[in-house]
């Protein structure tokens, strides 16, 4: 339990070739860890307007709306996966879709891992101490990456080249996702308008 | 039914009534300030007009297109009357005093000729720019001539220059100072004996980077053909009592439209306030950003520039926060139609409207005085005495972030950084807070190093105890299976 639920993704993130396989290969990992990884992701970014520092807090807060910022998480996080998914399909990739949510889950525990941390940290600090702030906060960010990247070519079996190519692919089935949606959304509203144009028209024909 | 009439008159009676009560006097047009934010929040009025002095009023006939004002150091208002060649002086209660038409020149009666610019000094001297006779003319304060300032001589000035003095200051020591139609290198400086110096405070030209990309293609025909960057004119200056000179310029896309000039040329002035020291920060494009075309220095680090966009004054205190706006565009008393020039004389606000031919005076308001008066003792550096003036000010206004930073100062002052913390939050200013944040967790680390030092102690000495013990239960447990007891 503890094993499966802590210990693996903590050696994830320190040895992730290795561990990326293992969870592959020997069904070491969990949907659970995932999911929990991402809403700690979440609650990290709702927290960090919150409660970080007034030094390193920016945020309007008349702007607040936590669920907005809990959606600029997790939509982006499954968007990506179903794009990754969709790319490397095409390009024989080796991951099924489980997996690919697997490695991007594990990819974000160095996030929450140090933003909350810091989040209680900042509180703490001076001025000049809050270059710290911003500089773990970068670590984080581009540990993520880096675990993305080597999650990314672990379960597909890609080189690196192709790694690069398909996660940019993948950002740019992302936006082509959300255009297509989008466009969805709007001929939707106006075939509806239409529909309750007609009826209008119709009951008011005496 | 008759009890329900009389009811229905008694109230129509008692809104007629009510209508006809005297409301309390506001002022013409809406105050406000920035926040930190960039947020326009209304303010509590600071100035409220009080009078417009006019010719008609003095029985001096009416003034045509009044051009300037300058007060003097004893308290006489000065109306440079462009359109009738002539200077108005008024006293103190803005009463006739007297009015200057000619001086006496070698012997000879001159006049003004086109005057545009007036400037008194700290000794009464009062510098005329009279830009159609092409030169400066300083006056005593009965009138008499002193000198005249003409005709510079210089290499650097070209051999067919014009000499087109539009606005005037001079410096303690007698320098003058001023901006010329069709100079762009900056303030034409003349010393004391009027002969010219050279320039000073040059504007920058701000590179246009599309516009450098079109003429890399363009023949040069075309680069010949296209308009010129030069920088732009200043529209006005002012010197302090240090000899430093406050001056606007109008260029649209400034961020710097007022610059406190060194003796050297360098823009000094202090931008320590959370937006920029540009007037307005929320306009309408079609309508444009603030044109600053006058400045006062006010005393105590404090400056009033003109806006003729909305035709607005707007104060800043030393270090760049906006303290109050006052004015608009209208035809009631306290609006203004084209104005021209802002002074102060005590507490008093002038600004001279050209399109309406008076002289406008606002008066401060409790608020506007409190703030005057804080500001001033904050900049001389005694925020303990401003701090009652800031709670004051705190009552009738308590989106003045300056005065919860003004408080927050006392308190730093005072060593109370708990308090001061608190108010520099609530005034967001994140520099101070910092300052006040260092001190205050030295302070905790001091008062609590004993206590938390023993604490990790003990902690540290429990867990070994609790290991200790583990390891000894664990030991005897293996002895007993290897049956030693």
């Amino acid at each position: 339990m503890k094993q499966t639920y802590i210990k693996f993704p903590l050696h994830l993130i320190f040895h992730p070739f290795d561990a990326f396989w293992d969870l592959k290969a020997d069904n070491r990992g969990r949907l659970g860890v995932a999911f929990s990884a991402l809403a700690l992701t979440a609650l990290a970014m709702v927290l960090q307007k919150q409660y970080a520092g007034f030094l390193v807090n920016n945020f309007d807060p008349r702007y607040m709306n936590s669920l907005m910022d809990i959606l600029a998480v997790v939509a982006p996080f499954f968007l990506w996966c179903v794009a990754n998914w969709a790319v490397t399909t095409l390009m024989e990739g080796e991951g099924k879709f489980k997996e690919i949510i697997l490695a991007s889950g594990y990819s974000l525990v160095p996030i929450f891992l140090i933003y909350l941390p810091m989040i209680a940290a900042s509180r703490f600090m001076v001025q000049e101490e809050t270059s710290f702030y911003y500089l773990f906060n970068s670590i984080a960010v581009a540990w993520f990456l880096l675990l993305l990247f080597i999650g990314n070519m672990t379960v597909h079996q890609y080189s690196v080249v192709k790694t690069v190519a398909t996660m940019a692919l993948s950002v740019v089935v992302m936006g082509i996702i959300v255009f297509l949606g989008a466009l969805v959304l709007s001929m939707l509203q106006q075939l509806t308008d239409f529909f309750v144009n007609m009826y209008r028209e119709l009951i008011y024909r005496t | 039914m008759a009890v329900k009439k009389s009811l229905l008159l008694l109230l129509g009676a008692a809104l007629l009534l009510g209508g006809a009560l005297p409301a309390a006097a506001g002022a013409p047009y809406e105050s406000y300030l920035y926040n930190y934010w960039g947020d326009a929040v209304p303010a509590p009025d600071a100035y409220l007009p009080d009078k417009a002095v006019t010719g008609g009023d003095l029985g001096i006939g009416s003034f045509a297109e009044p051009s300037d004002a300058a007060v003097s150091p004893a308290g006489e208002v000065y109306i440079l009357d462009s359109g009738n060649k002539r200077i108005v002086v008024l006293d103190r209660e803005y009463r006739l005093r007297r009015v200057l038409e000619s001086f006496d020149n070698n012997g000879t009666k001159d006049g003004f000729q086109g005057p545009s610019g007036i400037y008194v000094d700290g000794e009464g001297l009062v510098y005329v720019a009279d830009t159609a006779g092409k030169r400066i003319v300083v006056l005593n304060a009965e009138g008499q001539l002193q000198r005249i300032v003409d005709n510079p001589r210089s290499d650097i000035l070209a051999s067919g220059f014009q000499f087109l003095p539009l606005k005037v200051t001079a410096d303690r020591a007698g320098r003058i100072y001023t901006v010329a139609q069709g100079v762009f290198e900056g303030l034409m400086q003349f010393d004391e004996q009027g002969r010219f110096i050279g320039y000073i405070g040059t504007n920058k030209v701000r590179r246009d980077y599309r516009e450098y990309i079109w003429r890399l293609f363009s023949t040069d025909a075309q680069r010949a053909q296209g308009v010129l960057f030069v920088p732009t004119e200043f529209s006005n200056a002012d010197a302090d009592y240090k000899g430093f000179l406050y001056a606007t310029n109008i260029d649209p896309n400034s961020t710097v439209p007022i610059k406190r000039l060194n003796p050297s040329g360098e823009d000094v002035l202090k931008r320590f306030g959370y937006n920029d020291v540009r007037g307005d920060l929320i306009y309408r494009t079609s309508v444009g950003p603030s044109k600053m075309i006058d400045i006062k220095f006010i005393g105590d680090g404090m400056y009033s520039a003109l806006d003729a966009t909305q035709n607005r004054v707007f104060t800043y205190d030393d270090e760049g926060h906006l303290l109050y706006v006052f004015g608009g565009k209208g035809n009631q008393l306290g609006t203004l139609k084209t104005p021209v020039a802002v002074e102060k004389l005590g507490g008093d606000r002038l600004v001279l409207d050209r399109g309406r031919a008076s002289l406008v005076v606002y008066k401060p308001t409790f608020y506007g005085a409190a703030i005057n008066e804080a500001a001033a003792l904050h900049y001389r550096g005694e925020d303990a005495e401003a701090l009652g003036l800031w709670r004051k000010v705190l009552q009738l206004n308590s989106n003045f972030d300056l005065a919860y930073i003004g408080i927050g100062k006392a308190y730093l002052m005072e060593k109370n950084n708990k308090a001061a913390l608190d108010y520099f939050k609530l005034g967001s200013d994140k520099k101070s807070y910092s300052v006040a944040y260092k001190r205050y967790r030295r302070e905790m680390m001091k008062e609590h190093f004993g206590t938390v030092l023993t604490a990790a102690a003990s902690a540290a000495a429990l867990l070994a105890a609790l290991k200790l013990a583990a390891t000894w239960r664990g030991r005897r447990g293996r002895d007993r299976e290897a049956n030693l007891h």
